[in-house]
């Protein structure tokens, strides 16, 4: 049972699989709020571009992918604030530009020379000790960048329009994290895959949206879905000899289903607004003050224009 | 007696035409003004630019003689938008955690939330009583339970001026009348200078001190009554 922990390549799996349940979730908690679900896909099409003009250019295909992603992410938040309502049709148009430009630089491309398969789809199961220090960095900068911004990022997320009207540098943090989104897909496609990246960003989420009740308690039952997901993922697709990334993304559909089963139960009912508008006593204390209109005429709307007079009990 | 807000000749033009210009306004300490007029008569635009939400096209805005773009005292500024939480049903927040959004500001980005913070989120919630409300979600609420939730984010700072962009909107009659009653509380009583756009003109006439209405791209300022018979006049149900 215990092999499954002691081989090198599974130990490396499992801590580069854990960072990843911890660090996805997490920014990816921000993205799907704000309605950018898809962001992850978009940018991975862009890195796409970066790691075939990179090869062209004859440059790391990481830093080019990299460049490429915050070059794409930071032109994708300038075009949202401007064009607010059509946040999923910007996305799409940088998904197939970055696609477009990638055809085209592959097509440039007459030496070949790279294995796009292998930079862009990388598995679990072939992470190396230094790639795990890459993940280990992202994760410590992006909990670090979330514990110190949480309200501010919370408020952006929430309500951008009264954010801004506090006086909180909301562009700014907009374009933090879609840095910080950048580089979690360009450095961790190519460790852990493409697909694993983006669905670890969404799913979770989708899973604690169904029975958090608060904003933290979506982030923190996001990162546990992550967990249990990647968890039971591994452990299937080591013992099925499947592949891990597809394996992972499917448990977490799976959770995904088990979780709107248990939210369908969970959820309340509105609150019906019980106070009486004359003491503020609960209706159902029975205060036997008149209803609306009685209240209005007899409690001092007397059509005076200037000013509400203070009511007197 | 000192003004707040002032405004001089300003204009907003979208491209097709001037929504509104030349636009002189003097909001002083403690007045309550509604701001009336049509659908697409720039209400909501010359609102988002006292928020500092959008800058406008000519003419300038200062807050306490400041000019809006140096002024860097926004705890000062309570900001009511219409309903958010309408447009965002299933957003996981609960009514604490949009109370203590109120106290974020620029200068306390990093600063954690301690038992100073806590008190006065406890304060805002009995005065609004949402105390028995605090770990509802938001969307749960009934519009008018929701409308308490953003007067008290914005109160939670003990703000000097409010901002209100039809704080109303789709709320039922009897809510709107406790809304309307709670707005003039504060302003008797707190002393908070209120800009409010209101749809809801009796209402308005009855709570508000004085007004502004904004009609073909024409601001008449004054008495509430007065503004209500220019706005009949030129056409306010029919633009």
């Amino acid at each position: 049972m215990l092999e499954i922990f002691e081989m090198g390549f599974m130990q490396r799996a499992w801590l580069a699989g854990l960072l990843m349940a911890i660090t996805c979730p997490l920014i990816g908690s921000f993205l799907v709020l704000r309605r950018q679900s898809l962001i992850g896909d978009g940018l991975g099409h862009i890195a796409f571009a970066g790691v075939a003009g990179g090869a062209l250019a004859g440059c790391s295909s990481v830093v080019s992918a990299a460049i490429a992603t915050i070059i794409g992410a930071l032109a994708i938040e300038k075009v949202r604030t401007k064009l607010s309502d059509l946040a999923d049709m910007v996305l799409a148009i940088f998904f197939y530009s970055g696609m477009g430009l990638a055809v085209i630089f592959t097509g440039m491309n007459k030496e070949g020379g790279f294995n796009l398969s292998s930079v862009l789809f990388g598995s679990l199961m072939t992470v190396t000790s230094s790639d795990l220090w890459i993940v280990a960095g992202l994760a410590v900068a992006t909990i670090a960048f979330v514990i110190v911004f949480y309200r501010p990022l919370q408020y952006l997320t929430f309500d951008e329009t009264s954010a801004k009207v506090s006086g909180l540098p909301v562009e700014s943090l907009s374009l933090l994290l879609a840095i910080l989104t950048a580089l979690t897909v360009a450095l961790s496609m190519r460790i852990v895959g493409l697909l694993l990246v983006s669905a670890m960003m969404v799913i979770p989420v989708a899973c604690a949206l169904q029975t958090a009740r608060s904003f933290s308690a979506t982030i923190m039952q996001s990162i546990i879905y992550g967990i249990i997901t990647v968890c039971l993922g591994l452990v299937l697709s080591y013992y099925l000899n499947l592949a891990p990334g597809g394996t992972i993304v499917l448990t977490s559909t799976v959770l995904f289903v088990l979780s709107l089963l248990i939210g369908s139960t969970k959820k309340n009912n509105p609150v019906p607004d019980v106070h009486c508008k004359v003491c503020d006593e609960d209706q159902e204390n029975k205060c036997n003050h008149p209803e609306f209109p009685e209240y209005k005429k007899e409690k001092g709307y007397r059509g005076h224009h200037h000013g509400r007079k203070t009511i007197k009990e | 007696m000192e003004n707040i807000i002032s405004v001089r000749d300003l204009g907003f033009d979208y491209g097709s035409g001037w929504v509104f210009h030349k636009l002189d306004l003097d909001i002083p300490r403690g007045d309550f003004v509604a701001v009336i007029g049509a659908n697409g008569a720039g209400k909501s635009t010359l609102m988002k630019m006292l928020a500092h939400a959008m800058p406008p096209t000519i003419g300038s805005i200062s807050y306490y003689g400041i000019p809006i773009e140096k002024f860097t005292e926004w705890e000062k500024v309570g900001y009511v938008p219409q309903n958010p939480a309408k447009m965002q049903r299933d957003f996981p927040i609960s009514v604490r955690e949009v109370i203590a959004l109120g106290l974020v500001e620029k200068k306390k980005l990093w600063q954690r939330f301690g038992a100073a913070e806590d008190e006065k989120i406890d304060k805002a919630l009995a005065a609004f009583q949402l105390t028995d409300l605090q770990q509802r979600k938001i969307g749960e609420l009934s519009g008018g339970q929701q409308q308490r939730v953003f007067l008290a984010r914005a109160m939670v700072k003990n703000p000097e001026v409010l901002l209100l962009d039809e704080p109303a909107t789709g709320i039922d009659a009897a809510s709107k009348v406790a809304l309307y009653d709670m707005l003039g509380e504060i302003n008797a009583n707190q002393g908070v200078t209120i800009v409010m756009i209101s749809h809801d003109l009796e209402l308005a006439a009855q709570t508000a001190k004085s007004a502004l209405c904004i009609s073909h791209g024409i601001c008449f300022r004054g008495d509430v009554h007065e503004a209500l018979q220019h706005h009949h006049k030129h056409g306010y149900f029919y633009r």
